[in-house]
């Protein structure tokens, strides 16, 4: 359910589909992105020209020759010593531009990506919300999107890097002796082999820890919030039990990603020094037999080349990890924006300023999945103006056709009509700002008072926001409180009971001035006699004069309304006022003896 | 059984490192070992070097040395592997343990820790903070034994050689600390900074994702979206400040290196040419100055490990350390083999801080009565209940059951004498059977699963078995995110199933009907009630139709017990019951006046 809880299933390293994808996020920076290639090769260059320095002052100055004095070859070392300083500068400040210029690039790479995946989830559909939980949205936004960045900026230029490093290095070192470079140029693809398959080893054994890492979080997660009911059933020993199985499973996969890392690690210093020797052996022989190809001073540089030289290899090898991982990131994080969005916006919406506040049903046929008919050739019409009030048992639809006039869902057959247009002609948002709904569980921002009743709305002014939650009866409660309209609350509501989120939940909604009502008001528990009757109140004042539609619980709400429609299995089975529904004497009138706490039978 | 609520004593984490001494002490000698031939290694190199240079050496002298140098090194890796293979290794046994502990100490922590204590913080204990201390401990011993015997060792070595070339070539060191030094606390302050407008972006996000019927209800995904803009813009600049100083500190250490061996270029070349140092003895020391590069790095990746580390310790230590107020006494007698069921409140209180929310409460329930408690939200129900079956101990007064204060019982015992049907039913993500025989003691299937005639009974009494008869796998379905997901009332109903399965001497029922329509819950009532009866039971509701089916009623109010009687006497008297009797019948009766 939340971050600790998440498969990783590695990627495919080159997915074409995947990459066309990436690319429209490199697009916008293809200069910067060129420019930060374009300052690798002089950083290469120079960066590797330092040990050829150090040859020179060997060789040159520091191995005693005839033909210079000793006052020539210590002003030699200087004049070296000021180039290599030279170098030393202009590499440090090509390293810092060209992080610099990555680190820019990657942020404005992450955020791009993060609006549009934002952007995106907003835009899904309801259904996928439900088979979707915030924890998992949230590592999309979160880590998976720094992930792919990393891929892009750290990978993709690390890479060339790390290539440009090493053919750099093999050049220096061919042009300081062909035949000392043949040993490396033979040794190399072996080296990368041996770095692979253990950098292969390392990430299986990773991927078994991350395994069994998440199977654990999952059941660590769970217990933890059921801990009481454990501990009320007297199951304690037996949970500590069941982790302790998760628990060395997960050291166990531990262990044997350490083994591999232990060898993974020191298995550069062994291949230098395997190579080291290989060079030391020849290059000495070479001295030995007086080769003039070979000097002291190309051995030393030698030395500090296969130091060098390894480093990038290393690296390499170890970034596929990091590419991989970053795969099965991009991929999720694309998996998403590649949802279909189901319900879309219209080419050319209709303009909407107000509605009238006609609502009408025509023979619609809806289903959440193609099996089951939820509501079945409804048809209905309400007024401008009118309330109604949706009655029946759960599961009858009631809700279903709430979520249709804001079209949270589209229906398979018939339509839906506002004002006499199908809701799919207009754009949503446009739609949806002038329906206003209230939830039965209100959702209540971390924001101010004020701020949860006007949504943010800067064009809503404080007096608008202190006028509808007088009109709603919620005024009384937010003075009572410490901060009043600008308090601060607290995630979810926290500090506020029920009934208070519900009469913000309906100051809000009459902020918003919307020009169709639409209630949910299923039975709450936990609402107070006093403040249960306040919102009853509001409710009532909240409807009238307004086209408005309740799915109303109590009967208390449905006395005001002007018109009751009576649902059952999907179908309108009875309609119109309750006397005379309850004269009609029908499946109301049943409903009617079950809410009034009459248990049948009795 | 008693032992398992008892309070172990925290162990500070040394003790934890230490029972794996033996194995630390091989990776010390391991570290020592690898670390004495690495510096051993350029000794040869120098061999090696003067005996080219000056012409002195032969082939057979060559093999000889190229022969050293290979089993020096391969000698060197072994014990490289061997360090690390032994103290990371150490770690992770010391992270098993650190995690068993701490969940065994979650298992006996009360209801008061975990309204604490969220569950996302918990998790982030057992899991990064978890990992920070294995750091600390795995790389804190690795490589603070490496900088801790590397660097004087190098350093050492390199004096002897010659002193004062040494110290010409160590000016660097304390450029690199000061600097590193004033680099890491800014880089701290922004990476800070950038961190906590993260959180802001994760709690935006959370918040809009969790409520989506709401910002797509009003349609307001446009400003949020313009919301989010401004935040993430705040982000990145917050970043780019933190990438300011972060991005010079590696250029410079490369820079800084690079000066040492600048200088050794100059004061050896110097010295070279004068003919004070040999060749070999130049290169020898430039390797040594390579060798401390790696602790010079280290050593301020390893104080911030140590510093993460401690930081996170002292959070685990919020769990390991936090002490339940619900335990079992260490002088705690086992329970009589038999439970009636008598229940007795004497002058219970209970206070949270300040307010007093329970108030001097005294109650008789005798065995086998049904006590229905009802009164406004807030006025202490759950809380009463709660601690009627030890969730949570009474400030003051005291509860018996069967005459004997709750307190006397093993935890244990008592759980297994006094059932509960929650509010909001705890359902785990395993089978539906499962879930309801939670409480039995586990046994093997006979046939279908386990308990199956318990059950099929319990379920029958919650009216849940005409709902599970429609699920396709029956009481195997699974519950959860990859099961079915039940409804309010369907979880209810297991609830009661779960409570009821446990055939406890006393059973209560906090509310458990209010997702449940009155059709339903008559007919579980009807079911239900001779089973209570057979037992005690108290059963909490805001509704009259389920609260007149039951023996005695208390309405609380205010902590207090305000009325006390059956329905009849309660409906006769006024008060809050009458008040709340007369307003249900009011509410249907101007239902069948209106026009």
């Amino acid at each position: 359910m939340n971050e600790h809880v998440e498969s990783d299933i590695p990627g495919r390293l080159f997915d074409r589909r995947l990459l066309g994808h990436m690319i429209r996020y490199v697009r916008p920076y293809t200069r910067g992105m060129l420019l930060a290639f374009t300052i690798i090769v002089p950083l290469t260059i120079m960066m590797n020209y330092l040990p050829l320095l150090i040859r020179r002052a060997i060789d040159d100055y520091l191995v005693p020759t005839e033909s210079l004095t000793m006052a020539d070859r210590f002003g030699g070392l200087i004049s070296i010593t000021w180039i290599f300083l030279g170098i030393s500068v202009v590499v440090f400040f090509l390293r810092f531009a060209h992080g610099y210029l990555m680190s820019y690039i990657g942020q404005r790479i992450i955020f791009d990506m993060r609006a549009d995946v934002f952007a995106k989830i907003m835009r899904l559909p309801l259904r996928y919300f439900d088979r979707n939980p915030v924890g998992r949205l949230m590592t999309r936004v979160g880590s998976d999107v720094e992930a792919m960045q990393r891929l892009l900026t750290d990978g993709l230029i690390g890479l060339a890097t790390d290539v440009f490093t090493i053919i750099g290095i093999l050049g220096y070192m061919i042009y300081l002796s062909p035949k000392l470079a043949l040993i490396l140029i033979v040794l190399f693809p072996v080296l990368l082999g041996i770095l692979i398959f253990l950098n292969g080893k390392v990430r299986a054994a990773h991927r078994e820890v991350r395994k069994r890492q998440s199977a654990q979080n999952a059941f660590l997660q769970e217990m933890i919030t059921g801990m009481l009911t454990i501990q009320l059933f007297n199951r304690e020993e037996d949970t500590r039990g069941r982790f302790s199985v998760f628990n060395q499973r997960l050291r166990d996969a531990l262990l044997h990603s350490v083994k591999w890392f232990s060898y993974s690690f020191p298995a550069t210093e062994i291949l230098n020094a395997l190579t080291l020797t290989l060079v030391l052996a020849v290059g000495g022989f070479m001295l030995i037999q007086g080769d003039p190809a070979l000097t002291i001073g190309i051995l030393i540089a030698y030395l500090a080349y296969l130091r060098d030289f390894f480093r990038p290899l290393d690296d390499l090898s170890e970034k596929s990890n990091l590419l991989q991982s970053a795969m099965a990131s991009a991929e999720r994080v694309f998996a998403l924006l590649d949802t279909p969005e189901e319900i879309c916006d219209p080419e050319k919406p209709v303009a909407l300023d107000r509605f009238r506040g006609e609502v009408e049903l025509d023979h619609v046929w809806f289903a959440y999945n193609d099996e089951q008919w939820v509501l079945k050739d409804v048809s209905t019409r309400v007024r401008s103006g009118e309330s109604v009030a949706i009655v029946g048992a759960t599961g009858a639809g009631k809700s279903s056709i709430i979520s249709l006039i804001s079209r949270f869902y589209d229906i398979q057959r018939g339509s839906v009509r506002v004002d006499g247009r199908d809701v799919r002609e207009y754009r949503q948002s446009d739609l949806r700002q002038r329906v206003g709904v209230v939830l039965q569980d209100p959702f209540i921002f971390s924001a101010s008072i004020a701020d949860n009743i006007r949504l943010f709305n800067p064009a809503i002014s404080m007096e608008r926001v202190v006028e509808a939650a007088k009109y709603v009866n919620a005024h009384a409660f937010i003075m009572a409180r410490p901060g009043g309209y600008e308090e601060v609350l607290h995630e979810r509501g926290a500090g506020l009971s029920t009934g208070q989120k519900q009469l913000l939940a309906l100051a809000r909604a009459i902020a918003q001035d919307p020009d169709i009502l639409l209630i949910l008001d299923e039975a709450t528990a936990n609402v107070d006699t006093e403040t249960e009757w306040l919102i009853q109140d509001a409710l009532k004042k909240l409807m009238k004069d307004r086209t408005s539609i309740i799915i109303a619980h109590r009967l208390s709400t449905i006395r005001h309304v002007d018109r009751i429609l009576v649902m059952r299995h999907g179908e309108i089975v009875e309609q119109g006022s309750h006397a005379d529904l309850i004269a009609a004497d029908g499946y109301y009138k049943r409903l009617y003896d079950l809410l009034s706490h009459q248990p049948p039978g009795k | 059984m008693v032992c398992t609520f008892m309070q172990p004593e925290p162990m500070p984490i040394s003790s934890y490192v230490l029972r794996y001494r033996r194995w630390a002490l091989f990776g010390f000698i391991s570290v020592a070992c690898a670390i004495g031939l690495g510096l051993y290694i350029p000794y040869i190199l120098k061999d090696v070097i003067d005996g080219l240079e000056t012409g002195v050496l032969d082939l057979h002298g060559l093999k000889k040395l190229i022969g050293t140098f290979l089993l020096a090194s391969v000698l060197a890796s072994v014990f490289s592997i061997l360090m690390r293979r032994i103290l990371l290794g150490v770690a992770h046994h010391v992270e098993h343990d650190i995690r068993r502990d701490v969940f065994a100490r979650l298992t006996i922590l009360d209801r008061g820790f975990f309204q604490r204590e969220r569950t996302g913080d918990i998790m982030t204990k057992m899991s990064s903070d978890l990992f920070s201390v294995k750091d600390m401990i795995g790389q804190g011993l690795l490589q603070g034994s490496r900088i801790m015997i590397g660097f004087p060792m190098a350093f050492g070595i390199m004096f002897t050689i010659n002193a004062r070339l040494a110290l010409v070539v160590m000016a660097i060191i304390p450029v690199i600390s000061i600097v590193f030094f004033v680099i890491i606390r800014l880089i701290r302050k922004r990476y800070d900074a950038a961190q906590e407008q993260f959180s802001l972006i994760s709690n935006f996000c959370q918040e809009n994702f969790g409520g989506f019927r709401t910002v797509k209800g009003f349609g307001i995904e446009e400003r949020m979206k313009s919301r989010f803009r401004d935040l993430n813009e705040k982000f990145i600049d917050l970043n780019m400040r933190l990438t300011r100083v972060e991005e010079p500190v590696w250029p410079f250490m490369v820079f800084m290196f690079g000066m040492g061996t600048l200088l050794l270029l100059l004061a050896g070349g110097r010295l070279v040419i004068r003919g004070d140092l040999t060749l070999g003895e130049f290169v020898q020391f430039n390797q040594y100055l390579l060798y401390l590069q790696w602790p010079m790095l280290a050593l301020g990746w390893t104080s911030n490990l140590f510093q993460r580390g401690i930081a996170s310790w002292k959070r685990i230590g919020t769990i390991l350390n936090a002490n339940p107020d619900v335990f079992d006494r260490p002088d705690v007698k086992p329970a009589p083999p038999q439970a009636n069921g008598d229940i007795v409140l004497e002058d219970v209180s209970f206070a949270d801080g300040e307010s007093r929310l329970i108030n001097n409460i005294s109650l008789h329930i005798p065995a086998g009565q049904v006590l229905g408690v009802t009164g406004p939200t807030g006025s202490g129900k759950t809380l009463l209940i709660s601690m009627m079956c030890r969730l949570m101990d009474p400030s003051s007064g005291r509860i018996l059951l069967d005459g004997r204060d709750l307190r006397d019982y093993p935890l244990t015992a008592l759980r297994s004498r006094i059932g509960l049907a929650p509010q909001e039913a705890f359902l785990f993500s395993d089978t539906l059977a499962n879930n309801i025989a939670l409480g039995l003691q586990p046994s093997d299937a006979t046939s279908g699963f386990p308990h199956e005639e318990k059950v099929l009974w319990a379920s029958g009494v919650a009216h849940l078995r005409e709902d599970v008869d429609q699920f396709p796998q029956k009481f195997s379905t699974m519950l959860g995110e990859r099961g079915v997901t039940l409804s309010g009332g369907q979880r209810q109903r297991t609830a009661i199933s779960r409570a009821v399965a446990l055939d406890t001497a006393v059973l209560i029922l906090d509310d458990v009907f209010s997702a449940v329509d009155t059709q339903t819950e008559a007919a579980i009532l009807a079911q239900l009630l001779p089973i209570l009866r057979k037992r005690t039971a108290i059963v909490v509701s805001h509704r009259v139709s389920t609260l007149k089916h039951v023996d005695r009623i208390i309405v609380i109010d205010d902590g207090r017990i305000v009325q006390d009687g059956t329905h009849g006497e309660l409906t006769s008297r006024p008060g809050y019951y009458r008040e709340q009797d007369e307003m249900q019948r009011l509410e249907a009766r101007l239902e069948g006046d209106s026009p």
